[in-house]
């Protein structure tokens, strides 16, 4: 079904649910088209080509916001839609309003950066650049025995939104990414694996050598390793294991959890939380990221703002719903997530310091570079902070990176660990994260607790 | 769904070329939920997805097309890309069509798609109002409830044509204590493809104490210690240790493609010879069961592990081709925007002759874990690292004080050999599992177990 489709459904499902006894209503479609390949032993083991729709409705009554989604857009879909919200809203006690919103000034909200580079996504220069790649990876060195995973995909999806208080938005994106991950086998029988990604959004801007190097690195560079002695030793995430440590905690500033009590940030705005050296900021419509995002799910304009600035808890990310509890305006967060309006942040940046990783390393003199941080999702208390993580990385040994280091786990806590940062790098990556990315340089910490060989 | 006739027509049109094998999968899957915070009602919701993936296998190669558009129209033009899309086979025929039928692993009397969501309300509330005013450190409570009824049907080139029906319930109920900064949490989750009736005689009230007192003794709790020790695993949960560090490298995809550290080990030790272990899809009612798997085979009870020995790996059409050994019956996915592949349902470790108070009392000094959090493992390496939720000290043959913090450490070859003591208390508990087709219902389990030796990452060193 085209939007078009699509929209004419929307319309009548508000029509309807006005006359339904709803006081506001509001439908919203989503399109998902994406394709990969996937390469396994010079073959094409894979090819996925897809279209997934759906239209979800909000219905507000009595000071209640019952959903409903479907993907099926018949009219038997729309009395299953009104009902099936009616009794959600007849059995939600919600103390906090959810809101349906339209700025007069801003009804027709309509924002489109789909790439012309995206018609290049085929499945033939898929199959091509993927085969091209797996020979690349398996000639980097005689120890890596098999290309596990090699997935190449592109995606697209429009997005609109509609309400009976005449709000009207529309907003797509597209991209692709590579993904590749293989292990290599030392000649002491030990296994190593590793794993690198690249997203854009136009093929031809993938740099193959630098995948490569990195890809190497990832892999080839941890070979022998082997742990090393329990202690406090100086650390310096590497960027991409930052990114993943900051995500872990990242939704302890979400207003919504601090307002259920399930955030120990909530009441520290414009406190102190961290070093003066930490700036944290969400950057909607960030120059070098992939979707940019000038409005929110809820009509709602975003606006760039530091989060933490110099160590300041600057403000949490909020919706309309936790702005309304706390009296402060939204944000401009909200974003569905699992069907309703949760919160969510777009592109984060924490602020570059001047240090390369070799200057960051020199800093340090003695300690350890953390690279990969297992089990994120179980070894840490999102509400207390409290960590204890399997890691991998390398010692740094008189200022310079030195051998590696497995089965280690740096255990500690989030909030202690944001005072202790003591320097930030400029080795900034992008992460695809949440609905954006995640733009950071490596961090160094003056202290973590490591535990490895007694 | 379409008819028999639609379904023919799309696999025609699949394999007009190469294809040596080609499948239309069909779903249609409802669900509800509700969600209490303190007492309130704060989401509801109800959802009906429908949609139609097409495999086609040329060999090893594989084509996987999806949509949700009900057009047949559309969806015959996506199977003819899909067959201009496969690579390699030679032009294959297809076998006449069974007449269609339906299985079902759920053991239902009520059906949960026919519960009001006000009563289901008045269960949660019981929860929360018990949990509130348990004990002042009790600061939250959460609890929630879902019901997914999914019908999924498979039609194939070799004349499959079955339908399988799921009816899967779930319960969450989560008290947090708060004492100063410090918050920790307990939580129950069962899940069951029993009928309401699970839902009528759960002992939520009983449960719910077991939640707050687990999150009242881990806020005053110290932290884990560091280092090698002996470590007992309590049964249910603690199976998730087995899921993950030695399950998911029995499955074919990653056994077939030669990158999981069981590779080529059948008939060799793996285990400690008190190491037995099961993948049963067929126990009625069980959260993790089926009886048709999503590619048409019927499910089997499947001995993984006979006294440390292997015996089976977990494999699907497309493993079977790659490694050359028949479908186990353990092909799943999520739902129909995923290519299909093998995975586990009802995961245990088969119950021994020690009880949990002998294996306690044989342990001089280590870790007692009673709940385990989630974890996560590297099939090529077995490095895995697991969280626990709620652990206490062994002194002495006694447990003693409680702890947090604790992280579980080590490689999945390794702890297999190294468990020591097989408890008689086998239980399943519910969860989640997540790998390349999705994230599917599963049960793990085992009894009490004891691992003579795993890394504890703590914070404090003893």
């Amino acid at each position: 079904m085209d939007i078009k489709k699509a929209e004419e459904f929307m319309t009548k499902l508000i029509e309807e649910g006005t006359k339904f006894g709803f006081e506001d209503c509001e439908a919203s479609y989503a399109d998902d088209i994406s394709m990969s390949v996937d390469i396994l032993n010079g073959e094409v083991s894979s090819y996925e080509q897809s279209s997934d729709q759906g239209v979800s409705f909000r219905g507000f009554k009595n000071g209640q916001m019952g959903y409903c989604s479907t993907t099926s857009f018949d009219d038997a879909a729309v009395k299953f839609m009104l009902e099936s919200a009616m009794e959600n809203c007849e059995v939600l006690n919600d103390d906090d309003r959810e809101f349906i919103y339209c700025d007069e000034n801003n009804k027709n909200l309509h924002f489109s950066q789909l790439t012309e580079a995206y018609e290049k996504n085929t499945y033939n220069r898929f199959a091509e650049l993927g085969l091209k790649l797996e020979n690349a990876i398996l000639a980097l060195d005689s120890r890596i025995n098999a290309v596990d995973y090699l997935s190449i995909s592109c995606s697209r999806g429009p997005a609109l939104i509609i309400n009976s208080k005449g709000l009207h938005s529309y907003r797509d994106t597209d991209g692709m990414s590579i993904f590749a991950g293989c292990h290599a086998t030392d000649a002491d029988g030990s296994v190593k694996s590793g794993a690198h990604y690249w997203v854009g959004n136009d093929i031809d801007k993938f740099d193959m050598d630098k995948f490569l190097a990195k890809l190497s690195d990832n892999i080839l560079g941890k070979m022998g390793a082997k742990s090393c002695k329990s202690g406090n030793y100086k650390v310096i995430m590497e960027n991409e294991a930052f990114m993943q440590f900051m995500s872990a905690f990242l939704g302890n500033t979400f207003a919504t959890v601090m307002q259920k009590g399930l955030s120990l940030l909530d009441g520290k705005e414009g406190t102190k939380i961290a070093s003066d050296c930490f700036t944290l900021k969400e950057v909607p419509m960030y120059e070098d990221a992939l979707s940019k995002y000038p409005f929110d799910d809820e009509g709602v304009l975003t606006t760039e703002k530091a989060i933490i600035d110099k160590g300041v808890f600057a403000t949490a990310f909020y919706n309309l719903k936790s702005a309304n509890k706390a009296g402060k305006p939204s944000t401009g967060n909200g974003f569905k997530s699992g069907g309703t309006i949760g919160t969510s942040p777009t592109n984060l940046l924490v602020v570059p310091g001047d240090k390369d990783f070799n200057a960051l390393c020199e800093a340090a003199g003695e300690g350890i570079i953390l690279t990969d941080l297992s089990g994120l999702h179980a070894g840490v208390n999102a509400i207390s902070g409290d960590f204890s993580l399997l890691c991998e990385g390398y010692l740094i040994e008189n200022g310079k990176k030195g051998r590696p280091v497995e089965q280690i786990t740096a255990a500690g806590n989030f909030y202690e660990m944001l005072k202790q940062i003591i320097e930030v790098g400029n080795d900034i990556i992008n992460v695809p994260a949440g609905l954006g990315e995640f733009f950071t340089p490596s961090v160094m910490f003056s202290n973590i607790s490591i535990s490895g060989e007694s | 769904m379409f008819n028999d006739s639609d379904c023919l027509r799309i696999l025609e049109q699949a394999m007009s070329t190469t294809a040596d094998f080609a499948e239309v999968f069909q779903e249609e899957a409802s669900a509800k939920s509700v969600s209490l915070l303190n007492g309130k009602v704060i989401k509801a919701g109800t959802s009906f997805s429908s949609g139609t993936g097409i495999r086609l296998l040329a060999g090893t190669n594989a084509v996987y097309v999806y949509s949700n558009d009900s057009d047949i129209e559309v969806i015959l033009k996506l199977a003819k890309e899909a067959a201009q899309a496969i690579k390699g086979g030679t032009k294959s025929q297809m076998a006449e069509l069974q007449k269609l039928c339906r299985t079902s692993a759920a053991y239902v009397v009520t059906d949960p798609m026919s519960v009001k969501k006000s009563d289901t309300v008045d269960f949660l509330r019981k929860s929360s109002d018990y949990a509130l005013g348990y004990d002042p450190l009790i600061t939250q409570v959460a609890s929630s409830y879902s019901a997914v009824d999914r019908l999924a049907r498979v039609v194939n080139t070799r004349g499959v044509n079955k339908e399988d029906q799921t009816k899967r319930i779930r319960l969450s109920v989560e008290a947090v204590a708060t004492k100063g900064n410090e918050k920790q949490s307990g939580r129950v989750a069962p899940g069951t493809m029993r009928g309401y009736e699970f839902i009528d005689e759960y002992p939520i009230i009983e449960k719910t104490q077991e939640c707050c007192d687990t999150a009242i003794r881990m806020v005053n709790a110290g932290y884990a210690p560091s280092g090698k020790m002996a470590v007992v695993l309590s049964n249910g949960f603690g199976g998730v240790i087995f899921h993950e560090a030695c399950g998911h490298a029995l499955e074919a995809t990653a056994v077939g493609i030669k990158s999981s550290y069981f590779t080529d080990m059948l008939g060799k030790q793996i285990a400690s010879p008190i190491v037995s272990a099961r993948d049963n899809a067929k126990i009625k009612g069980e959260w993790g069961s089926y009886e048709t798997d999503d590619e048409g085979n019927e499910s089997s009870d499947l001995l993984l592990i006979e006294n440390g020995i292997l015996k089976n790996y977990l494999v699907d059409e497309l493993g079977s081709r790659r490694m050359n050994m028949k479908p186990t019956g353990c092909c799943r996915r999520q739902d129909y925007s995923y290519n299909p592949t093998s995975r586990m349902s009802n995961t245990y470790i088969c119950a021994g002759e020690s009880t949990k108070d002998e294996i306690i009392a044989n342990t001089e000094y280590g870790l007692y874990c009673t709940q385990m959090g989630g974890g996560s493992v590297d099939t090529s390496t077995g490095d895995f690292n697991f969280a626990a939720n709620e652990a206490f000290m062994i002194r002495n043959g006694k447990i003693a004080e409680p702890v947090r913090g604790a992280t579980l450490i080590g490689k999945g070859q390794e702890i297999l050999k190294n468990i020591d003591m097989v408890g008689n208390d086998l239980e399943l508990s519910a969860g989640m599992c997540g790998s390349i087709s999705g994230s599917v219902p599963v049960t793990v389990g085992q009894p009490t177990i004891r691992v003579s030796s795993i890394l504890v990452g703590g914070r404090d060193a003893e």
